[in-house]
């Protein structure tokens, strides 16, 4: 990845950010959403700071890196995995779930029970207990116990210990050893495992010399958001290191080590995870059955290819290609294995059930772009038949960030069924545009949808339902459209396409909804995105080196003093 | 009946962790005829049962389906003591259910945010606290919702009234069946709350709840050097919690709370005086609810607990239920009112109820007395009128004879009538207490009631 050209947008001035960002208010038209997300824009204010815990995915990875002992030998397997409380997804994204979210009393036993089995599997396993230990404590007060507690607990905090940390951990580890002192830095670390300060991403910020009411992230925390964002994990030695010494103080040093963040494999798994979460991947998971005469090439490994694929095509578009994020939506690239070889009638060579190989879809064929792909087109379908409403939906929330409002109430939202005279299911949608309490949000939602007829409800092309022609004539907006590549190409050059990204990026990264005051960021990030072409790791640079992603405002319900006591 | 020592142990190998189980402290304090020692009832439990998708229709729904002959199958047919059941509740009248119909939510629905009528969601909140969802941070479009108090069973587990100082091992349990979700978050896979944002994800496996009741670590002291360690996380974690805002701290607290609870149960006593079943396989969804039952029923005679929340199906619930022929998922099969396959998911749901009362009307207690004497169990879905997303009619039945503080077999019928007060109803056959006295009022926000169906009371 080159990084000469990636633009920035400085940790700057804020009378200059202003000034830039006043400039261009409602420049933007056209969301449906616009009321519920502060359409007027304003000058830039920072929204509240939030407490999420870690993910589960963002819990083992940072544990392996803390304390799995790969780096020093990777013939380490992974530490021992026990079930952990469940994550929730509210507005898509687990960050959200991990801020808003209260953990349970069955979670916080399963952390319980985790932290005693890693911290033994680390201790007890010779090989894995010098790699992450690197010296044997021959008593409880040995250096080397208080060592260890002092680099992996900084680890595992993404920040140095306190002197009072220290001392408690080390005085646990002595008077809970036995006499063993192997057994009392597995309970220290078990400890340091449960501890809210690992459990949580501790990102407060410290009150703002400049600006009342702001509160700038130190640069250990700054590390450890940059983290967060491009790994989905903690910071490494090397991350922390940098924020201890005043390098990340500064854009142009947050710049040089996002940009070797980003060239390690876990920025690919970090922008894959997003995607899926954006893209709502996990349903996939949730679709248990299809009707087996009408979809016999339904299986449940299917469901994992069509995951598989899109976070290949996504991996392909960002990293590899480096192309504007919204060729997503139009590209003949994409990755088959076996069975979505087949699901597709292409013919391969070199798939397996668990091979995917590149390939360039037919110029003339009903798919490119990810709506024509089986995920989009199962997840958004039924057991036994298509949806072009939920199909239309997503496109409208979820691409554009169109604000779709519930039927109304007392509306019947039964759908004719089948039987009597034989008809096709967007005959039986014909009230959706006939009657007026259901055209006036359907008239938005179903043309979009329409437009996918051609494929059944595991994405496989049909001609026919229920025996008559399947018509795939809708449109967007107005615009009419044909099929379900029109409306690729179409999308991909929609400027909301990367709003809506940008938008849920800004979500993603804050665990929470943006506020009206933070629109102005929104927009800024997401013009300059467009400018530069829609590269997804321009935004991601971008975003890292912005204000809004060193400053933020006191929590809502009691601002927070720094030391300790009550406003 | 025998006596047991407390000194008791049951000790064996499952799952390759050896289980030692609570001394019941029912059994320890029964004399050998069953009454207390002090001449006390033992107390009652309390159950939730949650089924998706509300029930296929009935009288109310009026001319369009009576028109295409299609007969309310839900409304038992005869009023008051000894109803006759309707075809779908036929499976619960072995055990003297209690079924109220034409009662519905009264909260109002604000405004703003829109869309907070919809009965997922707004029968679902009133069905399970008696209040509205919250407004704040209500989303139509995302199906993003939050109570705005403690579910129904947290208020008991909770309710000074109800354990008093013997709060049994876990406070409460949470199990589930269906893991097929609307959505993966949020109350589309929960139906326990404590609060705004704090939930009791069910285990919905029956080895995770086997796990949960029965696989406790061995060692004594293990345990105790486990228990100490807590209080340092606790310690740890103060200095935190004076930076944080109000809401994040009671999320903190809530937490260190937790800790503190398994931190009780780690060193409580630990005895033994019934035997853990044998550990359950995985099955369907109705073998999987019996499992369940079955684990529930041995937990609630050892007093493992004292309150149950069991979802078969979440709410929304996309569930295919093709074991009985229904080839779509249950979300869609009640808005396409295809009325056999509604008719036949209903019935099948009604039997797994009934099933899991199986499990605990076959269970007694040192009393000799059949656990569904002593308990009661409240079953509760988000709608009335499921086609039509309509709260309408939301249906309630309420099993178990509560030591005989309640009277069962009834069908209570109120045409409009306020859903809460088959909570209050409950309630005060659980002998719940407010300043003293039984507990006099519930409901909130427009869903407020005094009158609890006083006819059931004895």
């Amino acid at each position: 990845m080159s990084s000469s050209h990636r633009s920035r947008l400085l940790f700057g001035s804020t009378i200059a950010a202003i000034a830039c960002l006043g400039a261009v208010s409602t420049a933007c038209t056209g969301e449906v959403d616009a009321p519920r997300l502060g359409r007027i824009e304003r000058v830039y204010e920072p929204g509240p700071v939030v407490l999420p815990r870690l993910t589960e995915v963002q819990y083992r990875a940072s544990v392996e890196q803390a304390l799995g002992g790969q780096d020093v030998d990777p013939s380490l397997g992974p530490l021992p995995q026990l079930p952990l409380e469940p994550d929730t997804n509210p507005y898509l994204f687990y960050n959200v779930g991990a801020a808003s979210t209260t953990l349970s009393e069955v979670g916080t036993q399963r952390y319980e029970e985790s932290a005693h089995a890693i911290a033994n599997a680390v201790v007890l396993d010779p090989a894995r207990r010098a790699a992450v230990i690197g010296c044997e404590p021959a008593s409880p007060d040995d250096p080397c116990v208080s060592g260890a507690i002092s680099r992996l607990g900084r680890r595992l905090y993404r920040r140095p210990l306190t002197a009072d940390e220290s001392v408690r951990w080390v005085r646990i580890s002595s008077e809970l050893a036995g006499g063993d002192a192997s057994r009392g830095l597995a309970l220290a670390l078990a400890g340091m495992l449960q501890s809210a300060s690992f459990l949580y991403r501790v990102e407060l910020g410290e009150d703002d010399t400049e600006r009342a009411g702001w509160r700038r992230f130190s640069d250990l925390e700054v590390a450890s958001r940059m983290s967060f964002l491009l790994w989905n994990t903690a910071p490494d030695d090397e991350l922390l290191d940098a924020a201890m010494a005043g390098d990340l103080e500064d854009a142009d040093g947050v710049h040089g080590q996002a940009l070797r963040l980003m060239e390690d494999p876990r920025a690919r798994r970090a922008v894959r995870a997003f995607f899926a979460q954006y893209f709502d991947l996990s349903r996939l998971a949730n679709v248990r059955e299809r009707d087996a005469t009408l979809h016999p090439q339904f299986t449940p490994s299917l469901m994992v290819a069509m995951r598989t694929e899109i976070e290949l095509v996504v991996d392909d578009v960002v990293f590899t290609r480096d192309a504007d994020v919204r060729e997503l939506l139009r590209t003949r690239r994409t990755f088959v294995n076996q069975e979505l070889a087949d699901l597709y009638e292409l013919d391969v060579e070199g798939v397996s059930p668990i091979t995917f190989v590149p390939v360039e879809l037919p110029d003339d064929g009903p798919r490119a772009g990810i709506l024509t792909l089986g995920a989009f087109l199962t997840a958004n379908a039924h057991p036994t038949e298509t949806s072009p409403t939920l199909r239309g939906k997503y496109i409208r929330e979820r691409l554009l960030c169109d604000l779709v409002p519930p039927p109304p109430p007392g509306v019947s939202t039964d759908i004719p069924p089948v039987m009597g005279t034989p008809r096709t299911l967007r005959e039986r949608l014909e009230a959706h545009r006939v009657r007026p309490d259901c055209a006036a949000c359907h008239a938005n939602i179903d043309p979009p949808g329409y437009l996918f007829e051609g494929f059944d409800s595991i994405g496989h092309t049909r001609e026919t339902d229920h025996g008559f022609p399947v018509d795939t004539s809708g449109g967007l907006d107005g615009v009419p459209l044909s099929n379900g590549r029109e409306l690729g190409e179409l999308l991909a050059d929609d400027p909301r396409v990367s709003l809506c990204i940008t938008r849920q990026l800004f979500r993603h990264v804050n665990g929470r909804l943006e506020r009206d005051g933070e629109e102005a960021a929104i927009r800024e990030l997401s013009r300059d995105f467009l400018a530069g072409g829609s590269r997804f790791l321009d935004l991601l640079l971008a975003f890292v080196t912005s204000d809004a992603f060193r400053y933020a405002a006191p929590s809502d319900d009691a601002p927070m003093s720094d030391d300790g006591g009550e406003p | 009946m025998k006596f047991l020592s407390r000194r008791t142990m049951l000790r064996g190998t499952v799952a390759g962790s050896a289980i030692a189980l609570a001394l019941p402290q029912l059994d320890a304090m029964l004399r050998p005829s069953g009454a207390l020692a002090g001449g006390e009832t033992p107390r009652p439990f309390f159950g939730v049962f949650y089924w998706a998708n509300g029930v296929p229709w009935h009288a109310r729904h009026g001319g369009e389906q009576a028109a295409a002959g299609v007969p309310d199958v839900w409304t038992p047919p005869t009023l008051g003591a000894g109803a006759t059941m309707s075809e779908m509740l036929e499976p619960l009248a072995r055990h003297q259910a209690t079924i109220f119909t034409g009662l519905e939510p009264k909260t109002a629905v604000p405004p703003s945010p829109p869309g907070q009528e919809d009965g997922h969601m707004r029968g679902f909140m009133v069905a399970l606290t008696g209040d509205r969802i919250r407004p704040e941070g209500f989303d139509h479009p995302s199906h993003t919702l939050a109570p705005l108090r403690q579910t129904i069973d947290q208020f008991v587990a909770r309710d000074p009234s109800f354990y008093g100082s013997n709060a049994p091992r876990f406070r409460s349990v949470h199990c589930g069946v269906s893991d097929a979700r609307f959505h993966d978050y949020g109350h589309w896979n929960a139906i326990s709350y404590n609060g705004p944002s704090s939930q009791n994800l069910p285990l919905m496996r029956p080895d995770q709840l086997y796990n949960l009741l029965f696989a406790v670590p061995p060692d004594a002291d293990e345990l105790r050097t486990r228990a100490s360690l807590l209080d340092a996380v606790r310690e740890d974690a103060q200095g935190l919690r004076t930076r944080l805002g109000a809401g994040d701290r009671a999320r903190l607290d809530e937490h260190l709370d937790h800790v503190r609870e398994i931190e009780r149960r780690m060193t409580a006593a630990t005895g033994a005086a019934c035997v853990a079943p044998p550990p359950p396989s995985d099955g369907d969804l109705m073998g999987r609810a019996n499992e369940m039952a079955e684990l529930l029923a041995v937990a609630l005679k050892c007093e493992l607990t004292g309150v149950f929340t069991f979802m078969l199906t979440a709410p929304a619930s996309t569930h295919v239920f093709s074991n009985v022929g229904v080839p779509d998922g249950l979300h869609k099969v009640c808005h396409d009112g295809l009325w056999e396959n509604v008719r036949r998911v209903t019935r099948h749901q009604m039997e797994c109820f009934a099933t899991v009362l199986d499990r605990l009307a076959e269970t007694t207690d040192a009393t000799g007395a059949s656990l569904m004497d002593r308990g009661l169990v409240l079953g509760v879905t988000e709608y009335g009128e499921g086609w039509k997303h309509s709260t309408n009619e939301l249906p309630a039945i309420l099993a178990g004879g509560a030591n005989g503080r309640i009277a069962r077999g009834h069908h209570v019928r109120e045409e409009g009538g306020n859903f809460a007060r088959v909570h209050l109803t409950a309630l005060q056959a659980l002998g719940i207490q407010a300043g003293g006295a039984p507990i006099a009022n519930w409901g909130w926000n427009g869903g407020e009631t005094d009158r609890p169906f006083t006819e059931l009371l004895t």
